[in-house]
């Protein structure tokens, strides 16, 4: 699959002489992958909904994700950087191919599970703690983005608790399925350093160890998304006990 | 221990218990290995740099389930809930914080339908004084667990004044920490007992009114806020001060005194300032009817060196399970009588819970012959 804008890294170039630019400008390439990506999949969900309501729903999602990619990217061009995103880099390719094997078996609430539980909650937690330390303008847009995520998640957890309700077995036991898939990825992404080599999205060396020089860190952002995802699948009722394990046994 | 998730979660589903346990890990090695057994074995362990990074974004939920049997045949059902408290932030900078994280805590085990909940440890502290501020409560009531940790506090003083000789009716006793839950409690259970009672602490209008109590009943008592005035006159120390660092704080004290350590963390270790004193860990007690984990737990949520020992403020709450005594029996501070800590202790031994075998960071100090140990008779449950 070809980006939903063009990603050529060698071709990405830093004019701001702002030192920090160069870390925001990697802080909203992957922001901006992960919103084209929630993009590409509300409107593949579009595509496997009965209920023409639930089809302009997810359009209205797909629409408003794509907002927040082009916001981001505004957010770069005010700062003197341009924004790439690459929704095939390694990780978000592989959440991607996660979310397309939910759309392949129609299975509407896996899709759910793996948008609004596990990517949202990441998205949520990690633009809340960027809002609060970006400056100006650009704090603001992570704020409000990570507020609007928020809603998005408030909407799909009434769905999801009623599906629970209809068998709580059965729903956790699609939750664990996804966890270790999903989430597995995520918490390669999300890990102190990248081990596996570039993430194809950073424009040159990985941000990570960069990230103190804006008061953030790698092991804050981890920890956040996970808090996140842990107290949403509190809301939706799965015990914290199973939880807890689930965590816990992921890669560091 | 190794379950897989998904067996947790079939097991997890049906949560229905008499008893929750609020508690915390007094160390990262403590984080570390209750976080390996998460894990399962066939996964490494997490790094330490890891575990430091991680714990503090854990938000309070339950760890494993707990069933505790008693001697009498009595069964309960528990879980223990974590609040994850990281252990260096165990002090008075995070109280806010960690209060925050008990009432989670305590929120989780009202969701989880327990009837009892026991705070143990650092959560005792913090709420002890705090009550107002758990969440609402509806069929779940709170012990602080404080009364039954009295209880074995005195009865340690007593076994190891047996155990070293020594006649407590002459003894001068010193209690750190003496206007708190636990320090007013053994004073009040001590005083009668001994010659005479120094109290330190550091609100002197609590000192005052502690004093005039016990004076009241014909005990001789002084009190200090400085430490180091009492710490050589007494030859029997109860610790109920939470210090980082107690045995500077306690400074000189008379060679081959009695030191209980009734403090959270168990901190205090026979050092230079206390040469020659017999220190002990206090407040401990010992499950005989039988104790399992579930996941396997064991030594690694009560590390101590004997088996199926606990905290007395959590077994205070498993106690009252087994008696079907759904009540606060330990609330607020300053409240602890010599009439409740006989009542707690009377209801604990019913149910084959006992004074835990005396020891402290070197070991055991007595020969642990009454300790139970794991036969045929103490059947797991």
């Amino acid at each position: 699959m070809k980006p939903v804008i063009g990603f050529d890294s060698s071709a990405i170039e830093c004019t701001s002489l702002s030192p920090s630019a160069p870390i925001w400008q990697d802080i909203l390439a992957q922001a901006m992958t992960g919103e084209l990506l929630a993009a590409m999949n509300y409107t593949s969900l579009s595509e496997i909904c009965d209920d023409p309501a639930e089809v302009a729903d997810a359009l209205e999602h797909a629409q408003g994700e794509r907002g927040h990619a082009a916001a981001f990217a505004a957010e770069g061009r005010k700062i003197g950087v341009d924004v790439a995103n690459n929704v095939d880099a390694k990780h978000w390719k592989r959440l991607r191919d996660a979310f397309l094997r939910c759309i392949a078996e129609s299975d509407f609430i896996g899709c759910l599970i793996v948008q609004e539980i596990m990517l949202e909650s990441f998205a949520v937690a990690s633009y809340s703690r960027v809002g609060k330390v970006a400056p100006g303008s650009l704090g603001k847009t992570f704020a409000r983005i990570a507020a609007e995520e928020e809603d998005h998640v408030e909407h799909a957890m009434s769905i999801l608790r009623s599906e629970r309700a209809r068998d709580a077995q059965r729903f956790d036991d699609k939750v664990y399925r996804l966890h270790l898939d999903v989430m597995t990825t995520l918490a390669q992404m999300l890990a102190k350093e990248c081990k596996d080599g570039h993430c194809e999205v950073c424009h040159a060396s990985c941000v990570k160890p960069s990230l103190f020089d804006v008061s953030l860190s790698a092991a804050e952002l981890r920890g956040a998304s996970l808090q996140q995802y842990l107290k949403t699948l509190d809301m939706l009722g799965i015990s914290g006990e199973v939880t807890l394990a689930w965590v816990t046994q992921l890669p560091v | 221990m190794g379950d897989s998730a998904a067996s947790v979660a079939r097991r997890a589903r049906t949560i229905d218990v008499d008893f929750a346990l609020i508690g915390h890990q007094e160390s990262w090695r403590a984080a570390a290995d209750v976080l390996a057994v998460l894990r399962g074995p066939e996964r490494t362990p997490l790094p330490d740099e890891e575990i430091k990074d991680i714990l503090p974004w854990i938000p309070p939920r339950a760890v494993c389930h707990v069933d505790v049997r008693s001697i009498a045949g009595a069964k309960a059902r528990g879980l223990y809930i974590d609040s994850f408290i990281p252990p260096d932030r165990l002090e008075a900078a995070y109280v806010h914080e960690n209060i925050a994280r008990v009432r989670g805590a305590a929120a989780y085990a009202i969701q989880a339908g327990a009837k009892i909940v026991s705070l143990g440890g650092f959560s005792s502290i913090l709420i002890e004084g705090n009550f107002n501020q758990l969440p609402e409560r509806h069929d779940t009531v709170f012990t602080t667990g404080n009364t039954l940790t009295v209880a074995f506090v005195v009865q340690g003083i007593k076994n190891m004044c047996a155990l070293e000789g020594r006649n407590i009716s002459r003894s001068t006793l010193l209690i750190v920490g003496a206007t708190g839950d636990v320090g007013s409690g053994c004073a009040r259970c001590l005083a009668p007992i001994v010659r005479r009672v120094l109290l330190s602490a550091r609100n002197v209008e609590r000192l005052r009114r502690l004093a005039a109590e016990l004076q009241a009943d014909g005990v001789q008592v002084e009190i200090a806020t400085d430490l180091e005035r009492f710490s050589a006159e007494a030859d029997l120390v109860i610790c109920a001060a939470s210090l980082a660092c107690p045995s500077l704080l306690l400074g000189r004290i008379a060679p081959h005194a009695i030191v209980c350590d009734a403090g959270y963390p168990k901190n205090l270790s026979p050092s230079a300032e206390m040469l020659g004193a017999k220190v002990f860990f206090g407040g401990l007690g010992q499950i005989t009817g039988g104790l399992r984990f579930a996941p396997d737990f064991h030594g690694i949520l009560n590390r101590h060196p004997f088996p199926d020992v606990v905290h007395g403020c959590l077994l205070e709450g498993m106690a009252l399970a087994l008696e079907g005594r759904f009540e606060s029996f330990s609330q607020g501070r300053g409240f602890i009588t010599q009439e409740r800590v006989e009542e707690i202790e009377t209801i604990a031994a019913r149910h084959g819970i006992y004074l835990a075998p005396l020891y402290n960071a070197d070991g055991p100090v007595e020969d642990g012959l009454h300790c139970y140990t794991h036969g045929p008779e103490a059947e797991r449950v």
